[in-house]
């Protein structure tokens, strides 16, 4: 899951519905949480999440590897999409 | 009825007909709701049982009983059996309404193993991957042309499957995605399990781990589609493939028999000969069964000379592996269908492409005496998709008798050989043109054909529409609802062409089939 800090983010809090939701992945599912730093970094369209990971918005929840298997913004903050994404095998 | 509903002790609420001022009115309204004319007409807890025939029928099957019951009784609202193009639109529209629904999806791997995910044969083994493969065989062709437009580069062109297949299916999975979630948010429970009736309102649900789970519901949709027919030869299940397990195969198909005359065969035939692939049809009679005949055949002699083999009048009798490998070798003996030769020849793959199959057999219908057509598999409904129980519904490809062709399409066939016999109704303009986008590219002996049929007797109205072109599905669509907005030739004729496309052909027609007169297009205009 890619997530920006407090300062230019609305504060999204998607931690407790994300660490409900790791309870049902499958056995030797990884899980990676990592932060886009800061706000000039993620505003660059070249960045390595945009460029990359085709990540266009935070907080983001993907399925690496994959090309439309993701959960944005609010939709992370649900707890049945959520469950959706982590049950993919 | 009045007596019957009594002896189970249940109050009626009766609208003498003959009674009211708007009686006439009603009774009209009824015969449009329920496809009833007569009275007495019943309806139990919302749901048409029929008349005094269906009634008394239903009491005796206990389904009348069940009908009483209240509707919380029931675990939702309406179960859908099928989570494809079908299922999935009606289960949505449901929960919008505000019902409480359930969808089971479930896909019994193939004779090859292949499965899938959510959303049906369209998005899965249909229409989505087959236009990618379609695509994908058009950029080929494209990338072939675009040396003589003065395009420069050293590489040579050449398809790697495996790629493609993967793009394909990533795809495909993040559809599947988006299913699943579409259903969440709007509250609909899905299920990936089997579901069968076991009694009235009653299913079972069945799990890949043979887990069973039973569900109920006040109304039910099947909507479980159809999947590709075997030829019941020897080696058909083992060594053959169809679209099922040919739009995922992990390997490239490499020397392809496709057997089949349908759409599906010729589309297939079509991209696999487009990626460079050495592509035989085996066909049993003719091409494209109840389309314009005229039609078929050029689409036949079109894919003739751009390389596809056809071997006509044949039917395959046996299928035997000569070697194991991604692919390895099979060897096929088929016979003629008009007389006693035989030929027998090796491929990589065989592909069939004969029929799709309804799944209506093995999902318990005949324990809640749902009719089906015996021979067809389909299920035969009302206007308002209805089957003979009137709390199970029907959508989608099995339905029976419902066209999937406008009855325009599937007449113009008809129309064509009655003219053969004298008084003609319609009249026919056609022609030849070149696409813009062929003409520099050295393939101008293959032209294109336009035609559309009108009505004499009717000012003229275009009943038919056909091209053999690049693009026809998206030329065709305007057309379509011009046609159903009335269209006429004159219409047409007074409608300006955009230039330069193909589709401006439909504005300048002239020529009648009936006039002999030679179609060659030169140039513009």
């Amino acid at each position: 899951s890619a997530s920006g800090s407090e300062e230019f983010n609305r504060p999204w809090n998607t931690e407790p519905v994300v660490r409900e939701g790791l309870k049902h992945v499958s056995e030797g599912c990884v899980f990676i949480y990592c932060q886009v730093t800061d706000k000039p970094y993620w505003k660059d369209p070249n960045n390595d999440f945009r460029k990359n990971l085709k990540v266009t918005a935070v907080p983001t929840l993907l399925k690496y590897g994959t090309v439309g298997i993701f959960l944005c913004w609010n939709e992370c903050l649900q707890a049945n999409l959520v469950e959706i994404l982590f049950s993919e095998d | 009825v009045k007596e019957l509903f009594s002896s189970l002790g249940t109050e009626c609420y009766v609208l003498e007909l003959d009674q009211v001022d708007d009686g006439a009115k009603i009774q009209e309204v009824l015969l449009e709701i329920t496809n009833q004319k007569t009275v007495p007409n019943i309806f139990v807890n919302k749901v048409h049982v029929g008349g005094c025939d269906q009634t008394f029928q239903a009491y005796q099957s206990g389904l009348l009983q069940k009908l009483l019951h209240e509707d919380s009784a029931y675990d939702y609202d309406l179960i859908v059996i099928g989570g494809g193009s079908g299922g999935l639109s009606c289960a949505k529209e449901a929960a919008i309404l505000g019902k409480k629904v359930m969808v089971l999806d479930f896909v019994v791997p193939s004779p090859q193993g292949t499965c899938w995910g959510l959303g049906g044969t369209c998005v899965n083994v249909g229409c989505i991957p087959k236009k990618l493969m379609h695509q994908a065989a058009l950029l080929g062709q494209a990338l072939h042309d675009s040396r003589k437009f003065g395009w420069e580069y050293n590489q040579q062109v050449k398809h790697n499957w495996e790629t493609m297949t993967k793009a394909i299916q990533n795809h495909i999975r993040s559809l599947n995605f988006g299913y699943g979630l579409s259903l969440r948010e709007k509250a609909v429970a899905y299920v990936n399990s089997y579901g069968e009736f076991v009694e009235h309102h009653k299913i079972k649900a069945t799990n890949k781990n043979g887990q069973e789970t039973y569900y109920t519901a006040a109304q039910f949709v099947i909507a479980t589609g159809e999947r590709p027919r075997y030829l019941g030869i020897q080696g058909d299940k083992e060594y053959c493939i169809t679209s099922d397990d040919l739009f995922s195969l992990p390997y490239c198909p490499g020397k392809t028999l496709v057997v089949g005359a349908s759409y599906v065969a010729l589309e297939c035939a079509g991209f696999l000969a487009g990626f460079g692939l050495d592509v035989t049809v085996m066909v049993r009679s003719i091409l494209l069964r109840g389309f314009d005949q005229e039609m078929a055949e050029k689409v036949g002699s079109y894919m003739e000379q751009h390389g596809v083999r056809f071997l006509w009048k044949f039917i395959p009798v046996m299928v035997q592996q000569l070697e194991k490998g991604s692919p390895g070798k099979l060897k096929v003996l088929a016979k003629s269908t008009e007389g006693t030769e035989t030929i027998e020849e090796v491929y990589n793959t065989v592909l069939l492409a004969i029929g799709r199959d309804s799944c209506t057999r093995k999902i318990g219908l005949e324990k809640i005496g749902v009719k089906i057509n015996e021979k067809s598999g389909k299920i035969p409904v009302n206007d308002v998709e209805q089957t003979n129980v009137p709390y199970v519904y029907a959508v989608g490809d099995i339905l029976e008798g419902k066209p999937e062709l406008t009855p325009v399409a599937v007449q113009s066939g008809k129309l064509l050989a009655r003219r053969l016999f004298g008084a003609s109704l319609e009249k026919i303009y056609h022609t030849l043109f070149w696409p813009l986008e062929w003409t520099v590219a050295g393939r101008e002996n293959n032209t294109c054909y336009a035609k559309i049929i009108c009505n004499k007797f009717d000012h003229d109205r275009v009943i038919g529409f056909h091209i053999l072109g690049p693009n026809a599905g998206e030329v065709t669509q305007g057309f379509a609802a011009a046609m159903k907005c009335g269209l006429t030739k004159q219409l047409l004729d007074d409608t300006i062409g955009i230039h330069p496309t193909c589709g401006e052909v439909f504005t300048t027609l002239e020529i009648t089939k009936s006039s002999g007169l030679d179609i060659t297009q030169k140039g513009c205009g």
